[in-house]
């Protein structure tokens, strides 16, 4: 059996979710191992959300958030730019491949992007393989 | 040495005595005779005549910023400090932990520092790639020139060149040998939360015995809590009964910090901790 | 140990295609503190809720999980049957396999596989939902709106016929705003100052307005409901408590300063009234411009005072305004032409922009309403050159909406008074709108020659002094020409006014990225913003016509009466809050908050959040070091929790 992998996602509730059903209301597919929790905001995510997404078991986790500039709440994914690529470096310097976090601008609009997003993250992910380094063995 | 030991431990002395008698301060924290020579210990004076009992050598590593937050908010200190303690004073004074106005710098322009365990000189791996603060209110010997200054991260090169494997074996293999006593926060002058968040039991974060998993979330959460406020003392590392090159790893973190907001820790009272801040132009490069 | 009812809905066929929903159901029965699990053909209709309903009373149920499309569609309708049965309408969770399951898959395999995944992260989730209530605080009854042009004046108007009470802020010692700068208005060529000026007097006599003229405002306090602002009144130097408006100051003073309101055609005194109909109707001294400031002696004006009514003491002055909404209309500016200097604005007298046109023909205009150049002479042939710097991917991108009809209208006004030859330049011809397209074919047969090609270039003629070269590419014939002419007309791009950005940040808007105020859902919500409470109108947003803008103003009127028509409003539920035993007192929280909810309490060393201001994004919460921060529905063991069930199959 082909290597199916768990991908976890979080995303904005105002931005990349909504573009997220939108790629769902024009009927676009892409592959089922993605898993999105919703938050308000990409800023709400906190660095050990994701540390702690690749002990469960994630072998990838996509963050979705609203084009820098066009945050609902103005700011907020100013921050989470720049939270987010630390969390990215340190991720990259303790041996995670860097390809397996990936943090992308998608608008309520872009229903098309999410949906490439996910496919070639997906694929990324496979090619990958899966991720043990982290994973809590059980 | 442009300034002997000798000669900054009579100036501190001499500014600590100063400063308690004229009141402009109620505590000076400085070095203190340990067990024995080699092994000073931070002191707090109170009272001019405390002030005897100063030491200064070139064992006097620790960072003396650490106590800072100890104190009631609105106390009056002055604080010996070395290059890098310096700049954990001003990230503090960012963080509004404490004020300007309540606290006196007594810097201190030193190198060939070393660590009391191993005896070996400290300078590469702790100094910042300064000899000098880069604030004080009152300078406790001659500033250091024409010695060789080399970058703090020169010491990163042999890790970075490592593939992804071989560096999470690395880090693997160290942290599983944390037995998580804390030395390293204790000794850390930016952990001063009460509780650390590994502490907290809603959420419950990671497993609080010395597991892996749990050492691992310990470890990498506190790096990102620390990203672009490290300052880079080293004194984790010394801390560390189990030696974990933790500032290895700090200052990867803080070399990625500098690179990507162009600001490196504790430079400048008038920065803000750059993981709470941001700018628009901030490229999107760095999530690349 | 909660008791949680899953209710998997098929969506007729959407879900059920690819989710084989009565598995679904049974997995669901088997996972953690679940009592019932069902599956229904439509969840929504009215048999769906009361099977909700009743299951809530049977199985004495209280977290409910709606297995069903997003919950950006349905939220609010299962919220609903969860208050209606007594349960807190927070403890729902929506599972959402419509949108982002089986419309994305066509295989019932894979699409099962994820639901399954998705609803035990759920079931995770909802194991730690808290209810969550609503803080109620009494809504100040009043309304401020900013800016005083025709969408401020018809947004006052409306609410205070309701009977609120309004305070109407305007920058400039008048009313009136652009459209009382127009002489006619497209596609009707009704005179702008007949129906403009009767509404700018019922401003003046209505006992529920307060109207603060040379006023801005310098700080937003509060939030939705209690606004607390203060205004700060400029110094006019004349004491409109006093003045009787008989003017006779305006005409004894020898100050000379250049005529803000006739677009710099002409002088001023230095105590003016801009313009006749002006509201108020008393005159303000201009400091740059008066003798007396520059010289320090003069004070004629003050002489021929009989009302005592000039100060020269005077100085700017601090209102304090509580209000429960706030409208921003605040209108635009034209796009400074000078930097485009291919066309010679600035540097050629015979180039004009569109507002010194309308001021032209406006017969309390520089001219008296004659059309007359710089140089005192009637133009034969004028150009009129639309988008200029609109639709320019190196200055405005946007379309700026009316210049079209504006520039038919000028062609219009300009073949009424003179006799000049009339050349429209245009990229193509927008004329969407009630009348519009009747009104360009009415122009068309008024004997104007159109252009197709956008006015590249305006040149000093080599031949005739004063006379002006057009040169464009006529994009029918593919031929470059050259048109000489005596007058041209930009149309320019309208931009944000030059403090937008300013009065963004005062009220914490989101601009676009011209500087327009960003509204809070481009279809939806176009009137409000992110901002509870404030309300938006007019060309602020982005370029519209006057009949859009009166639409607006009278939206927005409506809108923010929905806030202060009640005495009470509930505040949102899911904010933040601060643990003050975890809090360590870094601040970071305070420094990041983009609604500046936290704030450091000194006596007691710890952060805390205000409720009131605080919009629930969560920020604070993941800059907090020691976990203190509660983000209320998305707290952090709630989300982990989420993400361990997520991953778990």
């Amino acid at each position: 059996m082909s290597f199916e992998p768990k991908i976890l996602g979080i995303a904005c509730n105002w931005c990349t979710y909504t573009g997220a059903d939108l790629a769902g209301t024009t009927r676009l597919e892409y592959p089922q191992n993605l898993r999105v929790v919703r938050v308000m905001c990409s800023s709400r995510i906190n660095p050990s959300f994701i540390f702690r997404a690749f002990q469960l078991g994630a072998d990838g986790v996509l963050v979705g958030g609203c084009h820098p500039g066009d945050c609902h709440y103005n700011t907020g994914n100013l921050y989470a730019r720049r939270r987010l690529a630390v969390t990215r470096k340190i991720l990259e310097f303790a041996g995670i491949e860097p390809g397996r976090f990936r943090v992308e601008w998608i608008s309520a609009s872009e229903g098309n992007k999410f949906a490439e997003v996910v496919t070639e993250f997906t694929r990324q992910i496979k090619n990958l393989g899966p991720q043990n380094k982290f994973k809590i063995s059980q | 040495m442009t300034s002997s030991f000798k000669s900054i431990e009579e100036n501190l002395k001499a500014e600590a005595g100063k400063l308690l008698e004229s009141g402009r301060v109620e505590i000076v924290l400085a070095y203190g005779r340990g067990y024995d020579e080699n092994h000073p210990m931070p002191f707090v004076a109170k009272h001019p005549s405390d002030v005897a009992n100063m030491v200064f050598n070139e064992y006097c590593i620790h960072n003396l910023a650490r106590y800072l937050v100890r104190y009631p908010r609105g106390t009056k200190i002055a604080v010996a400090v070395k290059a890098a303690d310096c700049r954990a004073v001003i990230q503090l004074i960012q963080e509004e932990k404490i004020k300007r106005d309540d606290v006196v710098f007594l810097g201190i322009p030193v190198y060939g520092m070393k660590n009391p365990k191993t005896g070996e000189i400290i300078d590469s791996k702790t100094t910042c790639g300064m000899y000098n603060p880069v604030l004080y209110d009152v300078l406790l010997g001659e500033e250091v020139h024409g010695q060789k200054i080399v970058s703090p991260y020169d010491v990163l090169a042999d890790y970075e060149a490592m593939d992804k494997e071989a560096r999470w074996a690395f880090w693997k293999k160290e942290f599983d040998r944390c037995i998580r006593c804390y030395a390293c926060r204790k000794a850390c002058p930016m952990c001063y939360c009460d509780p650390c968040f590994i502490d907290q039991s809603k959420p419950r974060w990671g497993d609080k015995s010395p597991q892996s998993h749990g050492n691992l979330m310990y470890h990498l959460t506190r790096f990102h809590h620390l990203a672009g406020r490290c300052i880079d003392c080293g004194e984790c590392s010394r801390a560390c009964p189990v030696d974990i090159p933790l500032y290895l790893f700090h200052k990867k973190v803080a070399k990625e910090c500098e690179e990507m907001f162009g600001q490196a820790a504790g430079m400048s009272i008038d920065d803000k901790p750059a993981l709470v801040n941001f700018r628009v132009d901030d490229s999107d490069k760095i999530l690349e | 140990m909660s008791r949680i009812g899953v209710f998997v809905c098929h969506c007729g066929l959407n879900i059920a295609k690819t989710v084989r929903v009565s598995e679904l159901a049974q997995f669901a029965a088997t996972l953690p503190d679940v009592v019932v699990a069902k599956d229904y053909k439509f969840m929504c209709s009215t048999p769906g809720q009361e099977m909700i309903a009743n299951d809530i009373k049977q199985h004495k149920l209280d977290r409910i999980i709606v297995t069903a499309c997003s919950p950006l569609m349905h939220e609010q309708t299962f919220r609903k049957v969860l208050a209606a049965s007594g349960l807190n309408q927070y403890l729902l969770t929506i599972v959402n396999i419509r949108e982002q399951v089986s419309w994305v898959t066509h295989d019932i395999e894979e699409g099962t596989a994820k639901a399954k995944a998705l609803l035990n992260g759920a079931v995770y989730r909802a194991r730690l939902l808290a209810p969550l209530t609503s803080r109620v605080i009494d809504v100040n009854p009043d309304v401020m709106v900013i800016g005083a042009g025709i969408a401020g004046i018809q947004a006052a108007l409306e609410l205070a016929n309701t009977g609120k009470k309004v305070y109407l802020v305007e920058k400039n010692s008048t009313i009136g705003g652009h459209m009382a700068q127009f002489d006619k208005t497209f596609p009707t060529l009704d005179c702008s100052a007949c129906i403009l000026t009767p509404k700018m007097d019922s401003i003046l006599q209505h006992k529920n307005i307060t109207m603060l003229t040379s006023c801005e405002v310098s700080e937003v306090k509060g939030f939705v409901g209690n606004f607390d602002i203060t205004i700060r009144q400029k110094a006019r130097y004349v004491d409109h408590g006093k003045c009787n408006a008989c003017l006779a100051c305006t005409e004894k003073c020898p100050g000379k300063g250049v005529s803000e309101w006739d677009e710099g055609l002409v002088k001023r005194k230095a105590i003016y009234i801009p313009f006749p109909q002006a509201v108020p109707q008393k005159p303000v001294i201009d400091r740059d411009s008066c003798t007396f400031f520059k010289k320090g002696k003069c004070r004629l004006c003050e002489k021929v005072c009989e009302q005592k009514a000039i100060d020269f003491d005077q100085q700017d002055t601090f209102i304090q305004v509580k209000a429960g909404a706030v409208i921003l209309a605040t209108g635009y500016d034209l796009m400074d032409t000078k930097p485009l200097i291919q066309y010679g604005y600035g540097k050629y007298p015979g180039v004009y922009n569109a507002l010194e046109v309308e001021r032209l023909f406006n017969s309390a205009g520089p001219t008296g309403g004659k059309v007359t150049m710089r140089d005192g002479r009637e133009p034969q042939a004028i150009a009129v050159l639309h988008c200029i710097g609109s639709r320019d991917k190196n200055n405005s991108e946007h379309c700026s909406r009316v210049c079209c009809m504006y520039s038919l209208k000028f062609a219009h006004l300009f073949k009424e008074k003179t006799s000049a030859d009339v050349y429209q330049f245009y990229i193509d011809m927008r004329a969407a709108g009630k009348g519009y397209e009747e009104f360009y074919n009415r122009i068309i047969g008024e004997d104007v020659k159109f252009i197709r090609g956008k006015g590249a270039r305006v040149a000093q003629s080599p031949d005739e002094e004063g006379r002006l070269i057009v040169e464009a590419e006529d994009t029918i014939t593919g031929k470059f020409i050259k048109v000489p002419v005596d007058m041209v007309v930009l149309s320019p791009a309208m931009v944000p006014r030059a403090d937008s950005r300013d009065i963004a940040r005062l009220f914490n808007l989101s601009t676009d990225k011209q500087g327009f105020f960003m509204e809070r859902h481009p279809k939806l919500a176009p009137l409000s913003t992110m901002s509870e409470g404030i309300f938006i109108a007019g060309v602020c947003q982005s370029p519209k016509d006057i009949p859009d803008t009166v639409a607006q103003a009278n939206g927005a009127a409506a809108e923010a009466l929905t806030i202060v028509v009640k005495d009470k409003m509930e505040l949102e539920a899911t904010t933040a809050m601060v643990n003050p035993a975890s809090c360590c007192a870094c601040q970071n929280c305070v420094r990041v908050c983009p609604y500046g909810a936290p704030f450091f309490n000194e006596s007691k060393g710890v952060s805390e959040i205000n409720e009131a201001l605080c919009k629930g994004c969560g920020l604070c919460a993941s800059v907090c070091p020691s976990s203190a921060i509660i983000a209320r529905h998305f707290t952090n063991d709630q989300v982990l929790a989420e993400m361990e069930g997520l991953m778990e199959f």
